[in-house]
């Protein structure tokens, strides 16, 4: 295969971080944008965020798994610190992390995607 | 005929907890090593796993929250084989902290 061909063989298969971005972004300023914290509430906003951005992940129609994740920590001044590890093949599959807060709270939702 | 491994959530769930417990089992929350520990924590359950040398990739994500009174909401959604794949989530605590670990394992197909 010569070096054109596996280019479009990569950006066709390689995880796109700058597609995932802005499918999980529309995702939480749809759900979130303008609310103020509330317990009663947040149950159902963490699952729409993550129901939103997996559906549109799966429109992409890439041959991948996903898995989304989303935190929402109400803003107190306690610390909140995550970390994640990966074992996996890092020529096709990557992650996206978004953060995005208001006066009231903070969320951080993040996408891995893996080639199969 | 190929044998399809599932992945055990049970045995990742003492695996994970015991990485937790290893590092910060009787320690308070301290703002300057707490990136350290979530660090240790993701790399040390990843490094156990692995050593399973079964056939699944693996992410480990790890949040660890000062107990103040905040509330913490979290959740996650798959898109993957449901026969194969699969997910556990140890949630640990002690009087200065919370840490929620969750480990996801995607089946390998080669």
């Amino acid at each position: 295969m010569n070096l054109h061909c596996k280019w479009i063989l990569y950006t066709l298969t390689a995880f796109d971080a700058d597609d995932v971005f802005g499918i999980i972004k529309e995702s939480v300023e749809g759900t979130m944008g303008g609310n103020i914290f509330q317990q009663n509430r947040v149950d159902q906003w963490t699952s729409n965020v993550v129901e939103l951005c997996l559906s549109q992940l799966s429109k992409l129609g890439k041959p991948f798994k996903y898995i989304v994740t989303c935190i929402i920590m109400q803003r107190n001044g306690a610390g909140l610190q995550t970390a994640s590890s990966c074992f996996w093949d890092d020529t096709t599959d990557g992650s996206c992390t978004f953060k995005w807060e208001n006066e009231s709270m903070h969320c951080i939702v993040t996408v891995f995607g893996l080639a199969i | 005929m190929e044998d399809r491994v599932s992945f055990n959530t049970d045995e990742a769930s003492v695996t994970v907890k015991e990485c937790i417990e290893g590092i910060i089992g009787g320690i308070d929350y301290n703002q300057n090593k707490v990136n350290q520990w979530t660090a240790s924590i993701v790399e040390h359950s990843l490094t156990q796993l692995v050593k399973q040398g079964k056939p699944f990739k693996f992410i480990v994500n790890c949040a660890i929250m000062q107990k103040s009174g905040a509330g913490l909401h979290t959740a996650n959604s798959c898109y993957w084989d449901t026969a194969t794949d699969g997910s556990c989530t140890v949630r640990w605590e002690n009087r200065t902290m919370y840490c929620v670990v969750s480990v996801f394992a995607v089946a390998v197909t080669c």
